[in-house]
């Protein structure tokens, strides 16, 4: 028993050793930090209790960071959960194209999210863009995608959602595979329909994965730093910028590392209490079979 | 025997170990340099190499930004952060570094070589041997000026005829884009430049004395001209385009004009271009005789290197390696800040712009003033990022101005 125990821990600690060192402590560094008036490079700094939140507070600009935050997280939410349950829904018949459609969703999934960036920056572009080239071949008019800020904000998240929606279909589907097909047998014999078994049975059971995804959606889109940072850098004049952009850019260009840190604290408050929420409403809507 | 053997063995091993330290050079610098397309890191490597050559007890690694999408200037502050501060560094803001105490002081003595050894001061000290001049000023397309008997402007409202004419042939006056974030600020430094700096060449430092604001009726008047041409003449796609697609418009004709610094005659010495490119400085209201320039950027010498003596050797010896030199300015076209003249091949453009601002007053470009009149920590960002793209894209002048104003605040605050 004795030895088992000292085989867990040295098989543990090399995995805990490294959380430790790149999750935990610079956490409880960032919470350190958001107390001081520290640069990010001088070897001194000093205490300055909460003056970084309450500046942050009086920050119009900080205000509008999270608003775009937000409208990402929202947008990008509604699409991952609501698409993904569809898409999720149709992949799951086993027709002759479901392996290649599983594919080709999950495709982009695995490329890395600087390269999608790049990528769809220059497929949107105005001038020599290949969607407006198709566009103006075909007689149409080119469409300026980055005309206001919002268009701007919906294009990125598009984007986003491009990139990393084959990983909530896989969540769904593989959620969808536990679902007893006895119950769809039995809906059907009493004539439901399939909007009905959809409504009634594939719903409620997918609660499970609706719950994770939801997280996984929210917290990623809270999140969002690299594709906002490829396609527009948080332009145009910060009218794209995130609350992750905003810390890098006060951390790194404005030499203000205490005050960068207080706006992640910031968001990383407010991603514990959004998957608080969610995970009590979740737990309410979940079913036991 | 065995013993023999063995005891040689560790000997030899030994020696072997202690070979490395006792022949290798004694004096180890890094020098952190820029990398860019016109100064490769084997161009940097060739100064180390120049260096090392004639000084072979010393050193020199070369380091550079990991990535070309990587600031070098931030990337120093990394560096800096994490206790790896290169011992000699290019340097484009030495106010962010001065207060951590990270930069070793130059006197003027020992940047005697140098034209202006006070340029940038900082409280009165040197941090920076400033190693070029670039100025800003409207390349335009000479055979499109003549095919539409266009003169080369010399007052601002000359300047809007020429644009409201260029419109009503269905030509693109001026080529301006927003989205890499920087190649705006050329056209609003320099009416920044005619307006207010030339009027009161102590600007910058009243403003960090916080004796004026930037919402002042000069700068507004500056920034509405900025506003206008932006509005009016840089076509529908201002947001959306980049510096790539500026200089394209520009070089493939699509565009009349192209506000932006002197290394753009690198591009015209390419000679890709199917007319011939002119030169003219942004006009002011009643002349065109000021000249907006970069002076901006140099070496420094970091305070914790072991070796001060050796840094400011390899300094002096950038300056006073005549071929190095001048390979360094030639590959931008661009002006030397030495007391004595670096001859290098130069296009006839470059050499006409050379002429044409002989007399002229020059101020520095608005966000990179030098010394005590450099921007505080982050203001030259929101400049570049914030305020020019949100008035070159309509928002009110006076409103964005008193939030710059407001930055300033913050920005004065976080150093106290």
């Amino acid at each position: 028993m004795k030895q088992n125990k000292l085989y867990d821990t040295i098989f543990l600690a090399p995995g805990f050793i490294v959380y430790i060192l790149f999750m935990i402590v610079p956490v409880v560094m960032c919470f350190y930090y958001s107390f001081t008036n520290w640069d990010g490079i001088s070897t001194t700094f000093r205490m300055i209790g909460l003056k970084n939140f309450v500046t942050l507070f009086r920050d119009a600009s900080f205000f509008q960071v999270l608003k775009v935050t937000v409208i990402i997280m929202v947008v990008t939410s509604v699409i991952y959960n609501v698409l993904g349950i569809i898409l999720a829904a149709l992949l799951n018949d086993k027709g002759k194209l479901s392996s290649i459609s599983r594919s080709a969703i999950f495709i982009p999934t695995v490329m890395s999210a600087v390269v999608v960036a790049f990528i769809w920056s220059y497929m949107v572009q105005t001038n020599g863009g290949v969607i407006n080239s198709i566009i103006l071949a075909l007689g149409g008019s080119a469409i300026d995608f980055y005309k206001t800020p919002l268009t701007t904000i919906f294009v990125i998240s598009g984007i986003i959602c491009w990139n990393s929606i084959g990983f909530f279909v896989v969540i769904y589907l593989s959620t969808l595979s536990t679902i007893p097909q006895e119950l769809y047998e039995a809906a059907k014999v009493d004539g439901a329909g399939w909007f009905h078994r959809f409504r009634h049975i594939t719903l409620p059971l997918l609660a499970p994965g609706i719950t994770i995804n939801c997280i996984l959606a929210v917290a990623g889109g809270l999140k969002q730093y690299d594709h906002v940072k490829v396609i527009t850098g948080g332009g145009p004049g910060g009218a794209t910028q995130t609350v992750t952009l905003f810390s890098v850019e006060k951390a790194f260009e404005y030499n203000r590392r205490g005050y960068s840190s207080a706006a992640v604290i910031v968001l990383f408050i407010i991603i514990v209490i959004l998957t608080v929420i969610q995970l009590s409403i979740s737990k309410r809507h979940e079913v036991e079979y | 025997m065995k013993r023999v053997l063995t005891l040689l063995m560790a000997v030899t091993l030994l020696i072997g170990a202690f070979a490395g330290t006792a022949f290798a050079a004694t004096q180890k610098i890094v020098f952190c340099v820029n990398i860019q397309p016109q100064l490769p890191v084997e161009y940097w490597q060739s100064i180390a190499d120049a260096y090392m050559a004639a000084n072979p007890d010393v050193e020199v690694e070369i380091i550079g930004q990991p990535s070309s999408n990587v600031d070098v200037f931030q990337y120093e502050k990394t560096l800096l952060a994490t206790g790896q501060f290169p011992d000699v560094m290019v340097m484009q803001n030495p106010a962010d570094f001065v207060p951590s105490g990270a930069l070793l002081p130059f006197t003027d003595e020992e940047l005697s070589y140098l034209l202006d050894p006070s340029l940038g001061k900082i409280d009165g000290v040197q941090y920076v041997a400033n190693y070029k001049k670039q100025v800003i000023g409207v390349f335009y397309n000479m055979d499109m000026f003549a095919a539409n008997d266009l003169a080369v402007p010399t007052t601002y409202q000359e300047f809007l005829d020429v644009c409201e004419a260029l419109k009503a042939k269905d030509i693109l006056p001026v080529s301006i884009g927003i989205k890499d974030g920087w190649p705006q600020i050329m056209l609003a430094n320099m009416l920044a430049g005619t307006d207010l700096l030339a009027k009161n060449p102590n600007w910058g430092i009243e403003r960090n004395a916080d004796l004026v604001k930037f919402n002042n009726p000069d700068l507004v008047k500056a920034m509405e001209k900025y506003q206008y041409i932006c509005q009016n003449y840089a076509g529908d796609s201002l947001p959306s385009i980049t510096y790539t697609q500026m200089l394209e418009q520009f070089f493939t004709g699509q565009a009349a004009m192209l506000p932006m610094g002197s290394w753009v005659n690198a591009e015209v010495a390419k000679g890709l271009q199917e007319f011939e490119v002119g030169w003219f400085p942004m006009p002011g209201d009643d002349n065109a005789n000021v000249l907006s320039v970069f002076v901006n950027e140099g070496l420094s010498i970091s305070s914790y290197t072991k070796y001060p003596e050796v840094c400011k050797d390899f300094v002096k010896f950038f300056f006073s390696d005549r071929q190095l030199y001048s390979d360094f300015l030639k590959g931008e076209q661009l002006f030397s800040t030495t007391k004595e003249a670096v001859p290098y091949e130069m296009i006839p453009l470059r050499k006409y712009i050379e002429q044409a601002i002989v007399g002229m007053q020059e101020v520095e470009g608005f966000e990179s003033m030098t010394g005590d009149a450099a921007f505080l920590p982050g203001l030259k960002d929101y400049y570049t990022n914030k305020l020019t793209q949100n008035i070159a894209i309509g928002n009110d002048v006076a409103t964005e101005l008193d939030k710059f104003d407001a930055e300033w605040d913050i920005a004065k605050d976080a150093l106290n």
